[in-house]
């Protein structure tokens, strides 16, 4: 399923390119516009938080203001917090912990799954057989549930003195925990997608060709199937950036994401229930999170309708 | 029938290797077992005690499953000594909450699914098209904190009609309908929402295939009216994809649970959940695993079986083999 | 069904079917696709029209143009389609609906994919006479058995209880036909009902639609790419070429005396009765041509020996032959001076081949 040029000689349009034309209308590039520039701003912010003068620490108090005395306006953006914090420095900073945290495990979770779809993918059997239940399993487990248990039993285990093969743990920020609990997570969906890609890219001509004239396991994986797959890696790493930051999210309304700085989730779960008088310290988190989310989805759907794979079971 | 056995053994294995996982995983970073489930701070008589009645907490780990799982099998889903509550009483407590929450997500879901899924399908390119693509768009977008937190905000707390944050209550259908609706329309809303759009758009690309399809245009050429041609026709060779994701979303769901049991109530096993994470209750945090992925698990297998009901061909098929 | 029920007309007087300069133009990313460019004809209550042409020459758009069956998306249509004297075209869904079944039907093509796999036999044969003539369950039933007797399907109530998968191909085009002939219709067309079907079952297809035809006084349009097929079953013929129609005669007329260079290569690649039919008859040299920049003057002209610097400048109009139910559109056509002429150059040519190889060999 690679795109077909346009410009083939055949009169008939076939119903694939129609559908392609048809939908190509439905999300406008105001879409990818619109996430490329949140993005970019975002990323920025979160970047050069520390140097910027309008962001204020995510952790000092406002001046003269110990809980949510100042709603929206000219000086705090997003107003203050229970605690009498910049609701919009505590939301960049939210971003730089949340970003950061989504994009590493997605990167684990990509070089590990795909690589593992691959093998599946290319040599089915019974490496296929094994690789299959491992990630039918990992799909299987209530990821919401496993993370923050698995998150909650890394601190013990940083606390522990514990030692596997001489090495503590103290190390383990809940930072580094929830960034390997979701590399984790995020291993099984990737390599259910590059399987799939895999088993059907092997099919094709060229790679039959090239198996048949001889040419190595390693060459043909790196030459032919590789280059093909990595076009659908990027759709699938820009959906799960999306689907890791809700599930930040959700982590972190939980207790289980990290504290310090402060991410959306934790700050939405902080101050949920002063909606009435506060409306701020919540909303915002949640227009961040949303925002971000949508921008991520946004281009990943876009690269997936641009490389032509379906909107996968993630 | 052979189909369906070697299905049934594959999401054996997969059960045994989940649960496993999670048995596993709570006995990280533990070096006493024994004392994570006799409540932590306890003294020596309690656990000894514990350790009277689960002797097998210092084997190893698959030595540990093979115990646990039997029980399990055999209905002894052990005892929490943190709640001082056999977890079978706990779950004959808390499951019904939650099973409501999937339930009305559930069917939340689907009604926003269907109509919208098959309507815009119908009327591709139209403004409702566009319309629904672009807020569904932005359903799937929201994750279920951030919807739960609208609702908080521009229902819960603007009317009078829906209980407040965490205010839900456990109240059975068949005890006071309308009280059950009040308590539960929230949180079974903060999770449809999502899955309803996540539906829509799956259904949709399917009708928009088969509505292309010959036999369309035929039932079309007989002149039938739409609404049979798309409720009947259409819609029936256009559900696989739909159903396949029910299942797959539905442990989704009752993790997803957990928030909005946490946001709004009814404490169901989310909430239970939550404390059982915080104090590594093994038992209860396993046993509510084993039941959610069993929950998976079954529905998958219940996919399986809808497949031949919904399509003869496949039916024929696997009575050949 | 209510106050603007339609009044097709059916006295000797109309016409059944009366088609004037259809057009209907495919609007794609590519351009325009002529699909059908301006194609006239009528149809007497009836009678049997062949529809003949190369594959993608525009029979399908034109018969469900005609029928009112194309998605209105990236569609535009224009011309005039008159039925029983009701102008069809641009008529809204809710009336066509009233003529769908009950006054024209439809026999595809796959009998496959145009039944649907997931209901009964029975129930798509019932559904329309529910539907349109208002029967009950055991009425429809009976009906429905009744026409799976009449198109020759053994064990009728057995079949009625099946589902698509469970009939060989030759009962499936059977099945679609007690469909169509469900509730009556005046019009049936039949697009190339035979062309997945295996060899032996073809004709038997064909005589059973000629037979229902007799029967019921029912008009057929046939189409195919299969002049042989046409020849036995048909009143009359049309021959399309890129979305035009490029001859017309009756059909004894036609055969007898065809004038059009392209009729005359199509009835050379009449296919083997050996070969699977389905298989594309690429016997006519060249490509079929592009239909969003169809070539100027007459279209056959890049593939045609006969053509000459006219054919590729002037656009051959529709001419009347010796009859005045005979027209072509062919500058130089079969039988003219010019014809003969290139008709020796030839044939010169292929006895000093023949030669040739004779010395060679
Ligand atoms: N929906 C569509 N969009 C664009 N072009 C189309 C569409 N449907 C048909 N066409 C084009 O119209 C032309 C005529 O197609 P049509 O199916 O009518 O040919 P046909 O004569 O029936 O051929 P066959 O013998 O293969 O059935 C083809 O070139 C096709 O590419
Ligand atoms: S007009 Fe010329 S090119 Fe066209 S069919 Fe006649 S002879 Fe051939
Ligand atoms: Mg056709």
């Amino acid at each position: 399923m690679t795109t077909t040029s346009m410009d083939t000689m055949t009169a008939m349009p076939d119903a694939a390119s129609d559908e392609r034309v048809a939908t190509k209308r439905r999300l406008p590039k105001l879409g990818v516009t619109f996430g490329v520039l949140w993005l970019g701003t975002l990323i920025f912010l979160a970047v050069f938080a520390d140097f910027m003068p309008f962001i204020r620490g995510y952790g000092q108090s406002l001046d003269g203001a110990t809980n949510t005395r100042f709603g929206p306006g000219i000086d705090f953006w997003f107003g203050s917090d229970t605690l009498g914090r910049d609701v919009f420095a505590r939301c960049i900073y939210g971003a730089r912990t949340s970003l950061t945290i989504a994009s590493a495990s997605i990167l684990v979770g990509t070089v590990v799954g795909g690589t593992l779809g691959m093998v599946a993918g290319y040599f089915k059997g019974w490496v296929d057989r094994v690789i299959s239940i491992f990630t039918d399993s990992l799909l299987a487990l209530p990821a919401i549930i496993i993370a923050s248990l698995l998150v909650g039993r890394f601190d013990v285990l940083a606390d522990s003195d514990i030692k596997f093969l001489g090495f503590g743990f103290g190390w383990m920020s809940r930072t580094w925990s929830v960034t390997i609990v979701f590399s984790l997570l995020s291993i099984a969906p990737v390599a259910r997608i590059v399987r799939a890609q895999t088993l059907s890219l092997s099919q094709r001509e060229y790679v039959l060709a090239a198996r048949s004239l001889g040419a190595s396991t390693r060459r043909v994986l790196w030459r032919e199937i590789v280059p093909n797959v990595i076009p659908a890696l990027t759709a699938v790493i820009f959906t799960g950036i999306a689907i890791l930051l809700a599930a930040e999210g959700g982590l972190a309304f939980l207790g289980y994401s990290v504290p310090r700085p402060p991410s959306w989730g934790s700050m939405i779960a902080d101050d949920r229930d002063k909606i009435e008088e506060a409306w701020w310290t919540s909303i915002f988190p949640c227009f961040m999170l949303f925002f971000t989310v949508l921008a991520f989805n946004l281009i990943g759907d876009r690269l997936a309708r641009r490389f032509d794979i379906r909107e996968a079971a993630l | 029938m052979r189909y369906l056995l070697q299905r049934f053994v594959q999401f054996l294995i997969v059960f045994v290797v989940v649960t496993f996982i999670v048995l596993a995983a709570t006995r990280i970073g533990s070096s006493d077992p024994l004392r994570d489930l006799a409540g932590g701070q306890v003294n020596q008589e309690r656990l000894e005690e514990v350790a009277a009645d689960y002797p097998y907490l210092d084997k190893p780990l698959v030595i540990q499953y093979g115990y646990w799982m039997t029980d399990i099998v055999t209905g002894d889903w052990g005892y929490s000594y943190y709640q001082s509550q056999s977890v079978m009483d706990m779950f004959k407590q808390r499951a019904p909450a939650t099973f409501f929450i999937v339930f009305w997500a559930l069917v939340i879901g689907l009604l926003i699914a269907l109509p919208v899924g098959i309507y815009s399908a119908y009327r591709r390119d139209r403004i409702f098209d566009k319309a629904t693509s672009l807020s569904t768009f932005a359903t799937i977008s929201m994750p279920s904190l951030v919807v739960a937190v609208l609702l908080l905000y521009a229902v819960a707390a603007r009317t009078d009609l829906f209980p407040t944050v965490g205010g839900s209550n456990y109240v059975a259908p068949w005890d006071n309908p309308y009280e059950h609706f009040k308590n539960f329309f929230l949180p079974a809303l903060t999770l449809g929402v999502g899955i309803g759009g996540v539906w829509s758009r799956l259904l949709r690309a399917d009708m928009v295939l088969t509505l292309q399809s010959d036999f369309v245009t035929l039932a079309k050429a007989k002149g039938i009216s739409p609404m049979r041609i798309l409720w009947v026709h259409a819609l029936r060779a256009s559900v696989l994809s739909l159903i396949t994701s029910v299942a797959l979303q539905l442990g989704a769901l009752i993790s997803g649970s957990i928030i909005a049991e946490q946001f709004f109530g009814p404490r169901g096993l989310g909430d239970r959940l939550v404390f059982a994470i915080q104090q590594n209750d093994l038992l209860t945090l396993q046993a509510i695993a084993v039941v959610i992925v069993a929950v998976v698990v079954v529905a998958n297998l219940a996919v399986d079986l809808l497949y031949a009901v919904v399509d003869p061909r496949i039916r024929a098929a696997r009575a050949l083999t | 069904m209510s106050a603007d029920r339609l009044s097709v007309r059916h006295d000797d007087g109309e016409p059944l079917l009366q088609v004037a300069e259809l057009r209907t133009h495919f609007r794609t990313p590519r351009g325009m696709v002529r699909a059908v460019d301006g194609v006239t004809f009528t149809l007497e209550r009836g009678k049997a029209l062949g529809v003949v042409g190369e594959s993608g020459s525009g029979k399908t758009v034109l018969a469900r143009t005609v029928m009112g069956l194309l998605p209105k998306r990236n569609v535009n249509t224009s011309g005039s389609v008159r039925f029983g004297g009701v102008e069809m075209l641009g008529l809204p869904q809710r009336q066509m609906r009233e003529l769908w079944g009950t006054e024209m039907a439809m026999v595809f093509q796959d009998p496959m994919s145009s039944l649907n796999p997931l209901m009964k036999v029975g129930k798509q044969i019932t559904e329309p006479l529910r539907f349109h003539m208002g029967m009950g369950k055991s009425d429809s039933i009976a009906t429905a058995e009744r026409l799976l007797r009449d198109v020759r399907i053994p064990e009728p109530r057995r079949r009625l209880n099946q589902y698509p998968h469970e009939l060989s191909g030759g009962m499936r085009q059977r099945v679609m036909i007690a469909i169509a002939l469900a509730c009556g219709p005046n019009l049936l067309f039949a697009d190339e009902p035979t062309t997945a079907l295996d060899v032996t079952v073809q004709s038997q297809i064909l005589d059973l639609i000629a037979e229902q035809r007799r029967d019921r006084n029912m008009a057929v349009i046939l189409v195919t790419h299969d002049l042989g097929v046409v020849a036995n079953y048909t009143d009359e013929i049309a021959v399309m070429y890129a979305g035009r129609l490029v001859e017309k005669a009756p059909t004894r007329t036609l055969f007898s005396n065809m004038k059009m260079p392209y009729t005359k290569a199509l009835l050379r690649s009449i296919p083997k009765l050996n070969l699977p039919s389905h298989t594309r008859l690429d016997t006519i040299p060249g490509r079929p041509p592009d239909l969003v920049h169809p070539p100027r003057g007459c279209r056959f002209a890049p593939r045609c020996a006969n053509a000459r610097d006219r054919c590729t400048e002037e656009e051959p109009p529709l001419l009347a032959a010796d009859s005045d139910d005979h027209t072509y559109a062919c500058w130089y056509p079969v039988g003219s001076p010019e014809y003969r002429e290139r008709e020796e150059q030839l044939k010169r040519l292929d006895d000093r081949r023949v030669l040739a190889a004779e010395e060679a060999g």
